[in-house]
């Protein structure tokens, strides 16, 4: 494959990966009543109707309420397990890393079923919000441990060694030298289990309790019976809401993704 | 921080993921062998009959083998699409490297429920593609590219190619400039290069891309479901229906279960016969 060759595939790589949401955004901005692309006729119409549709819009707080809640979470739970695997871990390094990201490795509809019977199982049920945060956290925990532990390793111990040698105490240590040198890994990960909690749907289906429809399940309830121009709208504000938050982080913080 | 109280560090996770996930992991293994229960998750007895449905309909075997064929392409063609954009990408001067970057990120950004959308749009009867090729005279009635399986493939690809090529990425842009510079200096072809030097060198991305892609179609939903149309059903789907819409809680779970257990037999073949280092 010559050099040519390889940078036209890649081009056409790339339109095959930005088609479907062009045409999404695109779809939004449709004058008529039905979905269209290229869009007959230009107008913001759709996202009035958006923005007047309670189910959407209770729909998008409540997404938001769960991926703050469950980012917290697993900011917290992830930072401290990265702390742990990098620093003490020795010979248990590699399995402790399998059992922390398992449930990625996991099949996310079987974890969805397994958690919807151990909740019946103890009783919880699914009458409150905590099996789908509990989920939520489940799933966003990776993304947080990967992140946090690749910065944690990427740094020079000697930092925390000549903060110790000066007489800091652990606490002062973390705060005062870890906290900063892991700030790219700890935002990435943190914006990752955002984005990530923001898109889970398998989990939030089977777990959510009656009244809590997180976005995906409520735009994807609509899309099963409606073709109308709205849920274009809906979709694309959520892309360009996330798009902002990313450049702004990534503008503000520098944003390094430790995905894999 | 000594040893002993560092394991407090570790605490909230492994009780995390021992009450959340291994134990419910547990309960789901029982609960397939549970009988079907009135108004409860399961009934008092114990039964084979779960597995037995399973296997004495060729309904369920059929999807469960389309299922896994649809994960095995989606692989295979995730695998060839995004080996050329890996190594183009991970050229340190690239030109518009961090465009291409974003281009390549940007599907994990959007949500899986849109993007299928978005398919929908593309691949419909009256959609773009077909709407366009029809308006260019090339052809009189739609191409079937949706309901079927080929579109689902379509779109699995699309949903899960960042997945691919950002760990083969990674694992070409650890190789060392000077190997293959030192293959090519002794006389190798740029084919024998990429053959014997850099695609063996970034297996173990290959290997973990392939086994995360093919994980994730297996359990997909979304996209099976809207592009499928409810039409071609897959194993996922099925065991989504039998938990909300006929509440055979039992049935679901030795459905997810099987779907589980042949998926992870794949992966371990895969991985024996790829000779795979369990480093993730």
């Amino acid at each position: 494959m010559s050099r040519w060759t390889l940078n036209i595939f890649c081009l056409l790589v790339y339109i095959f990966l930005m088609a479907p949401i062009i045409v999404v955004i695109g779809a939004s901005l449709n004058a008529g009543a039905f979905l269209t692309f290229p869009p007959q006729g230009l107008s913001l119409r759709w996202y009035v109707t958006f923005f007047h549709n309670d189910v959407f819009l209770r729909a998008i707080g409540t997404s938001l309420w769960v991926a703050a809640i469950a980012t917290f979470f697993s900011v917290i739970i992830g930072t401290m397990a990265a702390l742990y695997y990098v620093h003490f871990a020795g010979k248990r390094k590699e399995w402790l890393r399998v059992a922390l990201i398992s449930p990625l490795l996991l099949p996310e509809i079987l974890t969805a079923v397994a958690l919807l019977f151990f909740l019946y199982g103890v009783g919880i049920g699914t009458k409150t919000m905590f099996g789908m945060l509990v989920g939520h956290v489940l799933m966003t925990l990776p993304f947080v441990f990967m992140n946090v532990s690749a910065s944690l390793e990427s740094y020079d111990t000697d930092w925390t060694m000549a903060a110790r040698s000066l007489g800091a105490k652990p606490w002062v240590r973390f705060r005062r030298i870890v906290l900063p040198l892991i700030k790219p890994g700890l935002i990435g990960g943190t914006l990752f289990s955002f984005v990530i909690s923001f898109d889970i749907y398998t989990i939030s289906l089977l777990l959510k309790s009656i009244g809590t429809a997180t976005l995906p399940i409520q735009l994807f309830d609509y899309l099963k019976t409606n073709y109308t121009p709205e849920a274009a709208a809906v979709s694309s504000v959520s892309i360009l809401a996330t798009l902002a938050v990313v450049i702004f982080v990534e503008k503000v913080v520098g944003l390094k993704v430790h995905k894999f | 921080m000594r040893q002993r109280t560092a394991i407090l560090l570790l605490l909230p996770a492994a009780i995390l993921l021992t009450v959340f996930l291994a134990v419910p992991y547990v309960t789901v293994i029982t609960s397939a062998f549970r009988t079907p229960g009135e108004g409860t998750p399961f009934g008092e007895g114990y039964t084979l009959g779960n597995f037995g449905r399973i296997f004495s309909q060729w309904y369920y075997i059929g999807q469960a083998l389309n299922t896994m064929l649809i994960g095995a392409i989606t692989t295979l063609v995730t695998l060839l699409i995004a080996l050329p954009v890996a190594f183009q990408l991970a050229r340190p001067k690239l030109f518009l490297r961090g465009l291409a970057y974003g281009i390549v990120l940007s599907p994990l950004l959007v949500g899986i429920v849109i993007r299928s959308y978005g398919w929908t749009i593309l691949l419909g009867n009256n959609g773009v593609i077909n709407r366009t090729l029809r308006d260019w005279g090339l052809i009189d009635h739609p191409l079937p590219l949706m309901y079927n399986t080929l579109g689902i493939i379509i779109a699995l690809t699309h949903v899960f190619l960042p997945f691919m090529i950002l760990p083969i990425m990674s694992a070409v842009q650890g190789i060392d400039p000077s190997v293959p510079a030192a293959a090519r200096s002794l006389g190798a072809k740029r084919f024998t290069v990429i053959r014997r030097v850099l695609l063996p060198l970034a297996m173990p991305g290959i290997q973990s891309g392939c086994i995360l892609v093919f994980v994730l179609s297996l359990s997909s939903y979304v996209t099976p479901a809207l592009i499928g149309g409810f039409r071609v059903k897959t194993t996922a789907v099925t065991v989504v229906d039998a938990m909300l819409d006929t509440f055979q809680w039992p049935f679901g779970a030795a459905l997810a279960l099987t779907l589980a257990v042949v998926g992870g037999g794949t992966v371990l073949i895969f991985a024996r016969l790829t000779r795979i280092k369990w480093k993730t």
